[in-house]
């Protein structure tokens, strides 16, 4: 498997960031928000949808071989009213997406931040951010 | 100038204010979302409920998987989605982003819940559903609910069966709104409990289309691309 940085086994970071401490709790029932690791593949398909977003990454191992990962994220509706710049992620494009590992599939991460080619860093800042911003009518902000 | 204000502020004010006979009712028109996590009290399961909850498996279980709205109480967990009320004379509307549930609900004195319609008819399985207001506040009483799963993000696992009964309560004050739906169900609970949900205004929000396809929704979405 080529993860080319793991913080997964090895650098599992408590994430328990406000976004993912806010998340739906559908997540926590299929993610480990406690863990966090980076996936480096090429963008094979990217649908932003609802109830859930994915991207599919085609991940390179070391043998040659291609694993395909599938990255679960956001629903469209949210992150369109939150003005994520989801548009930006390209197919062909190598990426490193930093996950929340899924509970029983090896291949499969809930989305925390994507770094593109061009080292713009993507990343959706939540649903409480944005009932922040409501809240005090100012336009949201990451 | 200050007359113009009172003036001005007294017009805006008879725009927004529905005066019933009971009194003036509460201003829930409006986009609304959840303005903090629901509050669930009182919850107390029977051996059913406890038993019902520790089989329950998200994967096969799950309505969400299926594009299916469970309940409205599931409905209006869900954080994103923001829900739309329209009170129209003799009905409520209620348009939840979520699963596209359109919901239309009578107010209509001394009609049963039971004689009541459905209050979607695409999901008769949300049941029968009449209003009315007392005082400022809408209540909305439920019952013909179909069995199932009652909740599956607050305390996943919850069940009802076909004697739920609810009862949801709306009132708001400006830019906030409160519901407390309170849940009665003698199968899989031991006492009444209350979900109560505070919401903030949207300004200019909308609700968009969901569009939920089984087959993008299900846990199978982790194992293939669908394309």
């Amino acid at each position: 498997m080529h993860i080319t940085r793991i913080a997964g086994a090895l650098a599992v970071s408590f994430v328990l960031s406000a976004g993912a401490a806010l998340a739906h709790h559908s997540v926590t029932v299929n993610f480990d928000t406690t863990k966090a690791l980076d996936v480096t593949g090429v963008v094979k398909e990217v649908k932003i949808r609802n109830p859930h977003s994915q991207i599919i990454l085609d991940v390179t191992n070391p043998d040659g071989s291609v694993k395909t990962w599938f990255i679960e994220w956001n629903d469209r509706n949210a992150m369109v009213r939150r003005k994520v710049p989801f548009n930006r992620l390209k197919v062909g494009e190598k990426i490193t997406v930093n996950v929340n590992p899924n509970r029983r599939e090896d291949n499969v991460g809930y989305f925390r931040t994507a770094t593109l080619s061009d080292g713009f860093v993507l990343r959706d800042c939540g649903f409480a951010a944005f009932r922040e911003a409501v809240a005090n009518a100012t336009e949201i902000t990451c | 100038m200050l007359t113009r204000a009172i003036v001005i502020s007294i017009v805006v004010m008879g725009a927004v204010a529905v005066v019933s006979a009971e009194g003036k009712r509460s201003d829930l028109d409006g986009v609304w979302i959840l303005a903090k996590s629901a509050d669930i009290q009182g919850l107390k399961l029977t051996p059913a409920g406890e038993a019902a909850k520790a089989k329950y498996d998200h994967v096969k279980d799950d309505p969400d998987m299926r594009c299916i709205p469970a309940t409205i109480t599931r409905v209006m967990h869900t954080p994103s989605p923001p829900l739309e009320i329209r009170q129209r004379g003799n009905e409520i509307q209620i348009n939840y982003e979520f699963m596209d549930v359109r919901r239309r609900v009578p107010v209509k004195a001394g009609l049963a819940p039971k004689d009541a319609p459905y209050g979607v008819k695409k999901y008769p399985h949300l049941g029968r559903s009449v209003a009315h207001y007392e005082g400022e506040t809408l209540v909305i009483e439920t019952v013909d609910h179909g069995a199932g799963v009652l909740d599956t993000l607050g305390v996943p696992g919850l069940y009802e069966s076909t004697q739920m009964h609810t009862v949801e309560r709306y009132t708001a004050d400006g830019n906030r709104m409160q519901v407390v739906i309170t849940h009665t169900d003698p199968v899989y609970f031991q006492q009444p409990f209350t979900v109560t949900y505070t919401h903030q205004k949207l300004p200019g929000g909308t609700i968009e289309n969901w569009g939920c396809v089984p087959s993008e929704a299900g846990y199978d979405r982790f194992k293939k691309s669908t394309r």
